[in-house]
């Protein structure tokens, strides 16, 4: 997350206060774990950057109504999962293309690249088998590294069913890896 | 698919020292950590441009309106106007002006003179111990500062009369600048489009046909 030294609350009043390019701040700040996260719903970088590009649109049209603005990224991240689940449902299944792999970011090594890429296809195809609530789960909690309860202000489900949605999409994932390896 | 114990699931939420695992739990573990470290690598690209693209087409839009709805306040702007009268004809003038009031309709709204494709909307709230409430919504692009209710006799009941566009409207009341409340007497609401179920009310605004049956 970037980090210009000004509040989110500061930004918004500034887009607010009519500077359109005051959210620029916003984009830079947010575009790259929203991606990710778009990312891993989507299974594909395309997908996800449409689905991300809309999302801050939507945002930037709408901001007037985040009614708390010091929360603005489980709102973005709300926004965001939403275009995601209509992405899903327009393309008529939960299932994700897995041979659109996002590209890494810069490759240092290219032995240790390529077998980093293999893992992380591995982990891919084991994330794309679960369903779109428990891909969704599993990547707020252990690739966003969110709280229970920011997982609930940006999915709107109870703290208790977000457990529980965790611990299943876990069980599920360590099946998945095992029965790919 | 087998279970997680309950040790490793406490352990995966930060709520137990891995190093109290067995083994086996150890080594899973640290499988679903790796997991997530290796899905966290970050795409490359970007759509900040395309997104500001779309920001600065919005702004001219905006601004656009916004000089249109400055030229209209402007010349709709009730502004004071002294005539100095010759004794003779004050008389008249007061028997004509008092004629025009008796004669004027006693309803707020009817004051308002909405366009052909407009109509009169009043807002109603009761918001006891408020200190300010005003309106936000569709017709004013969720801006507050625009629209306030008032409440002259301080007894809770807030209400403003407006012209608005006709069509469905979406609004939502904000009390004392910060509490976001839906309108409890909408009677018709929809989701907000932002998840966690919120919803705003909605309100339909009928053409006013006191304007539609003048002649053009």
């Amino acid at each position: 997350m970037v980090n210009d030294g000004v509040s989110d609350v500061a930004v918004v009043a500034q887009v607010l206060g009519g500077d359109g390019e005051a959210f620029g701040i916003l984009i830079r700040r947010y575009e790259p774990g929203l991606l990710r996260f778009a990312t891993r719903m989507l299974g594909s970088p395309d997908a996800a950057a449409d689905a991300v590009a809309e999302s801050f649109v939507r945002a930037y049209r709408h901001l007037a109504q985040c009614r708390d603005p010091a929360r603005l990224r489980s709102w973005l991240y709300r926004i965001t999962g939403n275009r995601c689940r209509s992405h899903l449902s327009r393309r008529g299944n939960n299932d994700i293309p897995l041979s659109e792999a996002p590209p890494l970011a810069d490759p240092a090594d290219a032995w240790a690249v390529v077998e980093r890429a293999e893992q992380v296809a591995l982990v891919e195809r084991a994330l794309a088998s679960l369903s779109a609530e428990k891909r969704e789960a599993f990547v707020l909690k252990h690739v966003e590294g969110m709280s229970y309860e920011e997982m609930a202000a940006v999915t709107g489900a109870r703290i208790p069913t977000l457990k529980m949605r965790v611990h299943r999409a876990r069980e599920a994932l360590l099946a998945a890896l095992g029965a790919l390896v | 698919m087998n279970p997680i114990d309950p040790r490793l699931q406490e352990a995966l939420d930060g709520e137990r020292d891995p190093g109290e695992l067995s083994a086996d739990q150890r080594e899973a573990y640290h499988r679903l950590m790796n997991a997530g470290a290796l899905l966290a690598t970050t795409p490359v690209g970007s759509v900040a441009d395309r997104v500001m693209a779309e920001v600065r087409a919005h702004s001219l839009q905006v601004q656009h309106a916004g000089h249109t709805a400055r030229a209209v306040r402007w010349l709709t702007r009730p502004r004071a106007v002294t005539f100095r009268l010759k004794p003779l004809w004050t008389l008249g003038v007061a028997a004509a002006g008092l004629a025009a009031i008796l004669l004027l309709p006693g309803e707020p709204s009817r004051l308002l003179s909405p366009g052909a494709a407009e109509g009169v909307a009043r807002f109603v709230g009761n918001f006891p111990g408020a200190r300010s409430v005003e309106v936000v919504g569709s017709f004013n692009n969720w801006s507050r500062g625009s629209l306030h209710l008032e409440d002259e006799n301080h007894d809770g009941i807030w209400h403003v009369t407006t012209v608005l566009p006709a069509g469905q409207h979406e609004y939502m009341f904000v009390i004392d600048g910060e509490r976001w409340v839906a309108d409890p007497l909408a009677g018709r609401y929809v989701d907000d489009g932002f998840g966690a179920g919120r919803q705003n009310s909605v309100l339909i605004v009928r053409r006013n046909t006191a304007a539609d049956a003048t002649p053009q």
